[in-house]
């Protein structure tokens, strides 16, 4: 750990912002945040999921506290309670919207059948801006040197952009798409503020393009070979967390990545062979459950067996068992483990710029958490 | 004690500070320049941090005012001294909280699922305006004309005839003209019920039926439908289950197949109901017309076979096949009224969907 030079008389002078560059490591343990995970999967499932707002701020706030730059570590300070608020004053916005979405769509058949299909793009649109009010939560929650991060910038705005681009994207079958995460990105960075130190981001769409265009191509392929396809997803990813990370402005601080492309590949993997290996054991349970209690039922037959209290039960619990191993691995693997890598790839300099910012920005409200949340665009 | 190395973050920039500390009837935080800020033990609070720091927030204090402690020994001197330090945080009691209280919502969530949406169901659709359900029933039978590749039969002859059929049941069942009934050309082998009065056989039921108490059992039992509005009950029953199902499961991994799997138990125990509920609307209207319901069973039991074994009971939107036969043979009275149909009617009526002149 980040032993302190000291001498009890002469205290050292303010720190001299480092000539090279400031370093990023993670210190938490993986057997803490396994133990985080696990006990807040479980609680999950007692709770019917209502649990999940206070795992996912345990999750963040395990990995916030323990991501040190330049020797200090970031905190994050959101809590579940909000995320809560958040979802309920979204699901009472929602309800009257999904109301008012069965209304339309009536009037909209009836004039044509199918007609109403145009209002799922509403959706679309909704969802867009879900996901850059929860961006919003997210990055005021976000303390580095007791200063936060914040955001301006308007929801609709850049849902309106995302929107447009996505139209442009799918007129140009997805050769526009490194182009729309460059100007989307711009847009969420240049609204992004530490303390007063306005963010940019200078990643190109070409640059994005450049390693990513063979995919194009490939993927339909890959569609039909399925053991091609995490492998393009895991390395899309990675170009596409290093690109983003290397664009990455706030002032004269710059942020590098140097992830490798094969970097995340292991990852991706390894929650694919675990999830392989708790659907066998689950088909295992599944298979030999049939027959013994055929047996100690003394049903007609398998398919009679299938309809009893107790084969219901197991395979319930069965099913349960192994929705809560997956989201178990997939926290572990992709969420601690893909960000540990992530973070020993990237470096920062010109930090000095941020040795004396003044704080800046007000909290925003958890409600584009709760909107994600109910729409199921939620982020990280 | 005063003199311990600490870094001190005042909240309001980012200026990185070392600090020395003092504890006196508060916590003093000295900088070069002297004391800082004062810190009173009771106000003091653990912020999150890395292992093997200690960082502490003050309620008093700006709120991301942060000093952080990297000496072992001092922070449990500093720990030592503020006794609220964990106050704010979540425990164990607040986690049984949260149990708790999700426990109780779920609960509260099952009770209305099986009892207050039924209720609401049965309450509310009486009360769906004319209009609107008229609306409801032009869509989905766009929808279905569409998704069955179906056009209206009406050959002059054999329109006659159903329409002479449907009219004997529908005045025997106490329903007014405004019921829209048509055949389609639809191989499928069905029948089915809309919003707002409609009633569509297939000429896929017709090619299989072997005289009109069958085909009359059928509408018998899609009128049942009409009479007690269980397309708008369903539609209300189905939309308030799905959400509050929804809502119950939210985000857990693979919630969206408990979802399925759950609302798939919950709504089709409540067709079942209604199933069973039109079954005796027909098994009755057709007695009062001196037929039976019996031959009705006998043609869907030629359509789907036996049921039983193959499939789950409790997964399935209608009784099995062989227990509605049971039912209407039971129930079965010997003919005591006229024929619906005369044979040549019949015969026109089987035809409805050929165009040409041979009858």
């Amino acid at each position: 750990m980040n032993q302190f030079a000291w001498t009890p008389t002469n205290p050292p002078p303010m720190p001299v912002p480092p000539p090279l560059p400031a370093t990023l490591e993670f210190t938490g343990e993986r057997k803490g945040f396994f133990d985080l995970v696990a006990r807040g999967a479980g609680l999950e499932l007692i709770t019917l999921g209502f649990y999940r707002f206070w795992l996912v701020t345990d999750v963040r706030r395990h990995l916030w506290s323990n991501t040190v730059i330049d020797g200090d570590a970031a905190e994050y300070t959101g809590r579940g309670r909000e995320l809560l608020i958040g979802f309920l004053i979204a699901m009472a916005v929602l309800m009257p919207i999904y109301l008012g979405y069965f209304l339309v769509g009536i009037e909209a058949e009836r004039w044509q059948a199918l007609a109403s299909f145009p209002l799922i793009a509403a959706f679309y649109v909704f969802g867009q801006f879900a996901i850059y009010r929860a961006r919003r939560y997210r990055l005021t929650r976000t303390i580095w040197r007791g200063v936060r991060f914040w955001m301006d910038g308007s929801g609709w705005a850049y849902a309106a952009r995302a929107t447009l681009w996505g139209v442009f994207a799918i007129l140009t079958l997805g050769i526009a798409s490194p182009w729309r995460a460059a100007a989307l990105e711009r847009y969420k960075m240049r609204h992004s503020w530490y303390g007063d130190l306005q963010g940019d981001f200078e990643g190109r769409g070409w640059e994005l393009f450049k390693k990513v265009w063979w995919l194009w191509p490939v993927t339909p392929i890959a569609l039909f070979i399925f053991p091609l396809l995490p492998f393009l997803y895991a390395y899309y990813k990675a170009v596409e967390w290093r690109w983003w990370l290397s664009g990455i402005r706030f002032g004269e601080v710059r942020v590098q990545s140097t992830l490798e492309p094969s970097a995340l590949q292991g990852l991706y993997w390894k929650v694919i062979g675990w999830s392989v290996l708790f659907f066998t054991v689950f088909g295992i349970l599944i298979a030999g459950a049939v027959p013994l209690l055929t047996k100690l039922s003394e049903a007609a037959g398998p398919d009679a067996v299938m309809q009893t209290p107790a084969m219901i039960a197991v395979t319930v619990i069965g099913y349960l068992a192994l929705a809560l191993g997956i989201s178990v691995v997939a926290r572990l693997y992709l969420s601690r483990d893909l960000w540990v890598r992530v973070l020993a790839s990237t470096t920062v300099t010109g930090l000095e710029a941020a040795a004396n910012v003044a704080a800046r920005g007000d909290l925003a409200s958890a409600l584009g958490e709760g909107f994600a949340d109910g729409l199921d665009v939620g982020g990280f | 004690m005063a003199g311990e190395p600490a870094i001190y973050f005042d909240g309001t920039s980012s200026r990185r500070r070392t600090a020395t500390l003092a504890f006196s009837d508060a916590l003093e935080i000295h900088g070069d320049e002297g004391v800082i800020t004062r810190w009173a033990y009771a106000d003091i609070r653990r912020a999150d941090s890395p292992s093997g720091t200690l960082r502490l927030s003050c309620q008093t204090a700006p709120a991301l005012a942060r000093l952080e402690i990297r000496d072992a020994a001092l922070a449990a001197e500093v720990t030592s001294r503020c006794a609220k330090l964990d106050d704010h945080h979540l425990g164990r009691r607040g986690v049984a909280k949260i149990v708790f209280w999700s426990l109780a919502a779920t609960a509260s969530i099952i009770l209305i699922v099986l009892f207050g949406v039924p209720l609401a169901a049965d309450r509310l659709a009486p009360l769906v305006p004319e209009g609107l359900e008229r609306r409801i029933g032009d869509v989905t039978e766009k929808q279905v004309k569409l998704l069955f590749d179906g056009k209206v039969c009406s050959n002059a002859a054999g329109q006659r005839a159903f329409t002479k059929l449907v009219n004997a049941l529908r005045e025997q069942a106490g329903l007014d003209p405004s019921v829209q009934t048509a055949v389609l050309s639809s191989p499928v082998p069905n029948a089915f019920a809309l919003p707002g009065g409609k009633v569509f056989l297939f000429d896929g039921l017709l090619a299989k039926a072997e005289n009109p108490d069958e085909i009359a059992g059928v509408l018998a039992h899609e009128l049942g439908h009409l009479k007690h509005r269980d397309n708008m009950r369903g539609l209300i029953y189905n939309g308030g289950t799905s959400f509050l199902i929804g809502l119950l499961f939210g985000d857990i991994t693979g919630s969206s197949a408990l979802i399925f799997a759950s609302r798939t138990l919950v709504t089709a125990s409540h067709s079942r109901e209604q199933e069973g509920n039109a079954d005796t609307f027909a098994i009755e209207l057709m007695q009062k017309l001196g037929r039976s319901a019996k031959p009705m069973g006998e043609l869907l039991f030629r359509v789907t076979g036996k049921e039983g074994g193959r499939g789950l009971s409790i997964l399935s939107g209608h009784p099995f096949t062989e227990d509605r036969l049971a039912r209407m043979t039971r129930e079965h009275r010997p003919p005591s009224g006229p024929p619906l149909l005369t044979p040549d009617e019949w015969v026109a009526l089987k035809n409805i969907c050929r165009t040409g002149s041979k009858v």
